[in-house]
């Protein structure tokens, strides 16, 4: 059969694209492999153009979909899904990305960037690099392959028609050559959820995920290393990649903890949410790896810790990976994707690459070369090495705590062997789980990171090391009295710890900067990278250990109850915020979003506001309402905002009736609602034939109910509605006493239920109100400053790296 | 024997600590009926909504009110002192943190699971059978 109005031929570049990719990255390692292992340059020609073809696919891959998305070609299920011709061309990236399967293109597209630049800069080691780029690539490009060979799922293609899924295939509508005009329901597509719809997350995942994807270099250098047993010139090489993948990966997460400040409301830049976590834990690990690698150049020690870490961060990758695509985090996460069928595959992934690379460690362990180690404790790489551990410890309490739901499917009452009795379920409160961990790991980090750069590799000499950095304990100190007293943290020693340490961290690596490195630019890398990440810890201690939430209920329900952190505001009033004073003026409707202007005041009857927010909901049919955040920024706080309620939500019919509830019945049952008792009695059906014909002409059911009051007064109502001619016409009833209002929805066959519809009479003269959560974050300045110079130190780094490289 | 040594046998005391600690944090999955039994304890229960049962959101008050079926089939009212999350009619699935009290269970924080699109995606297409 011929469709009518498909366009076939983008969709097949792009399954071609897939193939070829596929196929090229397989050819490509077998001829690395043999490269390898023989040094024939025939093998090494073949394999350099096995991976250019493998990245022709991949661009191929990339361009067909972008192709597919910017026509709006709703046929195919992929495009329908993640785009809608309302959606602004802008915003075609981020669409790109939402579904699993553009964000696996995403990471093959910038792996094959990186194998590129590796197959023309690693000269000695591309054959062994190449050879692991070329594996991985293999297994990626499997998982948008999207075919059934021996009905097994190999991948999810993103080129696969929306009559060709397995949900539609043999539905009667994929048997109709014109579907495509006939229903309506493909002229438009669903729509990109509207979180996405904001820049960061144009700019988001294209970063982090070459954060993952770099994380592969080291790996491959290590993992090539091992092959050959030459275990000295890797580092240097790898050093500079190391070093980028912690500027990369890093800004990705920072991005993404902007985006969340910035377009959800779940209050804060973090939340220590699984798939956060997932993404922190290698890049922990990956700080590790780069400062291990620095030891080993410098002291030639440690070098089994450093081809460790520089394995596990990128397996970490992988495990986060399967963490958050298998659909294993389901019940914990607020925001895993759901799973395509792919969990197996990516469990053969995982486990391919963990036991092959720590294989080969093990196999080679007794090679590694013999270590004098001095470990003096006054040795720079002493204290990295004990660093690089705390860091190792790090994130593995935060994999472990995040990984209870696999610890559930490993050993719980459902699981593979059932030790445990009870599921496990994840901390109660997850913040205060993690941070009581974390918050003494950071302050032993920010130590580290304050005399690091003071101690000598070797031997330091105790009287130099105190004479210059006592400056610099002076001054923090200082600083700490200041910040200590302006944000309360005397009684807090945990808490004051860490802001100590870490503004001794910052001044520390600055006059260190300043001072003994002559403020020169080939010097600054590490000093500005470590003075960022101090920033940080201090600006997330400050912003967040010190957040106020300003928005409070006057209601109050019970002592054990957890205090509302949301105020009422009806428009026009004025309601006291912290210091300030606020009020909801109006609300604007732009396109899908609800605009809520509101006011705040120093003082009451000033008559220009301080400022003015605008928070707003943005409506949906996919999701709802969405509450986006508006935030003010001063340059020591921000009032962050959002609406989570509004009168504009609840629906009014013309007549004024509010608050609809729906309910289904059985005869017998009884409902509660406003007070009242809804008891339904039967349900009577009249039936009209036309007499001619003997067909069905109208139908009249009527259902038989009670109201009873808390008094226990009651009223009969009898809703009914009438089918003629398939035009449905509603009977409601509508009590005036109680200002209620019936409706006979519908009935359910298959249940015998009748669908009730209850209404309230709402007061005319009610004033439109919002519900309001109103936050400040001390400082939260510090924390983004942080960011920006910790991700411009690494690159000076990586910058210093490849001109000595 | 070594200071790295050493510290490496520290690194995996803490580890060690690390895992006991959450499991004794991780709270575990619990019907209403052993919630109510520890009344006033933390627990998480996982139910859905039900939807016969009428569902009730308090903005005066600031209150939601529903009615869950945990996974032994328990009816139980819940009370949610914070608005009503988005399109909470549509969920699969509910996780709720909080205790019991004599009267309802309290949540203190509410997941949902909502159908993905696919399902949804499902029924349309389904309806437009012949």
């Amino acid at each position: 059969m011929e469709y009518i109005g498909e366009h076939l031929l983008p969709g097949e570049i792009g399954r071609f694209s897939v193939s070829l990719a596929f196929a090229a990255a397989i050819i490509a390692f077998i001829a690395y492999f043999l490269n390898s292992r023989s040094e024939d340059d025939r093998y090494l020609k073949v394999a350099r153009s096995a991976f250019l073809a493998h990245s022709v696919g991949v661009l191929g891959i990339v361009l067909s979909l972008f192709y597919l998305l910017l026509s709006h070609y709703f046929e195919y299920d992929y495009v329908w899904q993640h785009s809608s011709l309302s959606l602004e061309s802008r915003f075609v990236f981020s669409a790109f990305w939402e579904g699993q399967e553009g964000s696996f293109i995403l990471w093959l597209f910038w792996h094959a960037v990186l194998g590129l630049i590796l197959l023309f800069t690693a000269r000695k080691w591309e054959s062994h690099t190449m050879m692991v780029f070329s594996a991985v690539q293999a297994f990626l490009a499997s998982m948008v392959l999207g075919i059934y060979p021996l009905g097994v799922k190999i991948g999810s293609s993103p080129f696969i028609l929306m009559r060709e899924t397995s949900d539609n295939i043999g539905l009667p509508w994929t048997q109709i050559a014109d579907y495509l005009e006939r229903f309506p329901h493909f002229m438009d597509g669903s729509g990109l959820n509207p979180l996405l719809q904001n820049y960061w997350m144009t700019i988001h995942p294209p970063t982090l995920f070459l954060g993952f994807a770099s994380t592969l270099v080291p790996f491959a250098f290590a993992v090539a290393a091992l092959i050959k047993g030459d275990f000295k010139s890797w580092v240097k090489p790898a050093m500079p990649w190391a070093f980028f993948s912690v500027g990369i990966l890093g800004l990705g997460i920072l991005m993404g903890g902007a985006w969340a400040y910035e377009a959800l409301s779940f209050g804060g830049f973090w939340a220590w949410d699984p798939v956060e976590n997932s993404s922190l834990v290698p890049w922990i690990t990956m700080v590790g790896a780069a400062h291990l690698l620095l030891v080993y150049r410098n002291k030639r020690t440690g070098l089994k810790a450093a081809v460790f870490m520089s394995i596990l961060t990128f397996l970490l990758i992988l495990y986060s990976t399967f963490l958050t695509r298998s659909g294993v985090l389901g019940d914990s996460s607020v925001h895993a994707f759901v799973d395509l069928g792919l969990s197996g595959q990516l469990l053969v992934y995982l486990l391919f690459f963990t036991l092959a690379s720590f294989g080969l460690m093990i196999w080679r362990f007794k090679k590694f070369p013999k270590e004098d180690s001095g470990d003096d404790l006054s040795s720079r790489e002493f204290w990295m090495f004990i660093g690089s551990l705390v860091l190792l410890i790090s994130s593995f309490q935060i994999i472990f705590s995040t990984s209870i739901p696999v610890i559930n499917k490993l050993i719980g009452p459902e699981g593979l062997i059932q030790i445990l009795n009870d599921k496990m379920a994840p901390p109660l409160d997850a913040i205060k789980h993690y941070n009581s961990w974390q918050l003494p790991f950071s302050i032993i980090i920010a130590l580290l990171i304050a005399i690091g750069q003071y101690l000598r590799y070797g031997k330091t000499s105790s009287t130099l090391f105190w004479k210059n950095i006592s400056v610099s304990l002076a001054l923090s100190l200082l600083i700490t009295g200041i910040f200590a007293q302006l944000y309360d943290f005397w009684t807090d020693p945990l808490y004051l710890s860490l802001l100590l340490t870490g503004f001794f961290a910052a001044v520390s690596n600055l006059w260190f900067w300043l001072v003994l490195g002559k403020a020169k630019w080939t010097f600054a890398g590490s000093s500005v990278a470590h003075i960022g990440f101090a920033l940080i810890l201090v600006g997330a201690l400050i912003s967040n250990g010190r957040k106020d939430i300003i928005s409070h209920s006057k209601v109050n329900l019970g002592e054990s109850l957890p205090a509302n952190e949301n105020a009422l505001m009806d428009q026009g009033d004025t309601v006291e915020m912290g210091k300030y004073f606020a009020v909801f003026e109006d609300m604007d409707t732009v396109n899908n979003k609800q605009f809520y202007s509101i006011s705040y005041f120093n003082q009451i009857g000033e008559s220009e506001p301080l400022f003015r927010l605008k928070p707003f909901l943005q409506m949906s049919d996919q999701m709802g309402p969405t509450p986006n955040p508006d935030t003010k920024h001063f340059w020591d706080r921000d009032i962050y905002t959002h609406v989570t309620y509004s009168s504009y939500l609840e629906p009014v019919s013309p007549d004024g009736f509010g608050n609809e509830a729906e309910v289904r019945l059985n005869e017998g049952d009884t409902a509660l609602y406003r007070n009242h008792f809804i008891i339904f009695d039967k349900n009577k059906v009249n039936a009209l034939v036309n007499e001619e014909t003997g067909e069905l002409k109208t139908i009249m059911l009527t259902a038989e109910l009670r109201i009873v009051n808390a008094m226990g007064t009651e009223y009969p109502i009898s809703p009914a509605f009438i089918v003629e001619d398939d035009i449905k016409e509603y009977r409601d009833t509508t009590l005036e006493a109680p200002r209620l209002k019936f409706r006979f929805e519908d009935i359910d066959y298959d249940t015998d239920e009748i669908i009730l519809k209850a209404w309230t009479k709402k007061d005319q003269r009610e004033k439109p109100f919002i519900v309001q959560k109103a936050i400040i974050f001390p400082m939260i300045n510090i924390l983004w400053i942080g960011s920006i110079l910790m991700v411009i130190g690494s690159f000076i780094a990586v910058w210093q790296r490849i001109k000595k490289a | 024997m070594k200071r790295t040594h050493i510290a490496i046998i520290f690194f995996i005391a803490v580890a060690i600590g690390a895992i006991m600690v959450t499991i004794n944090d991780a709270s575990t999955y619990v019907g209403f009926a052993q919630a109510e039994e520890n009344m006033g304890t933390k627990y998480t229960v996982i139910g859905y909504l039900d939807k016969e049962a009428a569902m009730d959101y308090d903005a005066r008050a600031n209150r939601f009110t529903f009615t869950a079926i945990d996974k032994e089939g328990q009816k139980q009212k819940v009370f949610y002192n914070q608005p009503k999350p988005q399109d909470f009619e549509r969920s699969e699935e509910i996780t709720m943190k909080g205790f019991a009290t004599d009267s309802a269970f309290m949540a203190e924080e509410i997941l949902m699971k909502c159908p993905s699109k696919y399902n949804e995606q499902n029924e349309i297409a389904g309806y437009e059978t012949y």
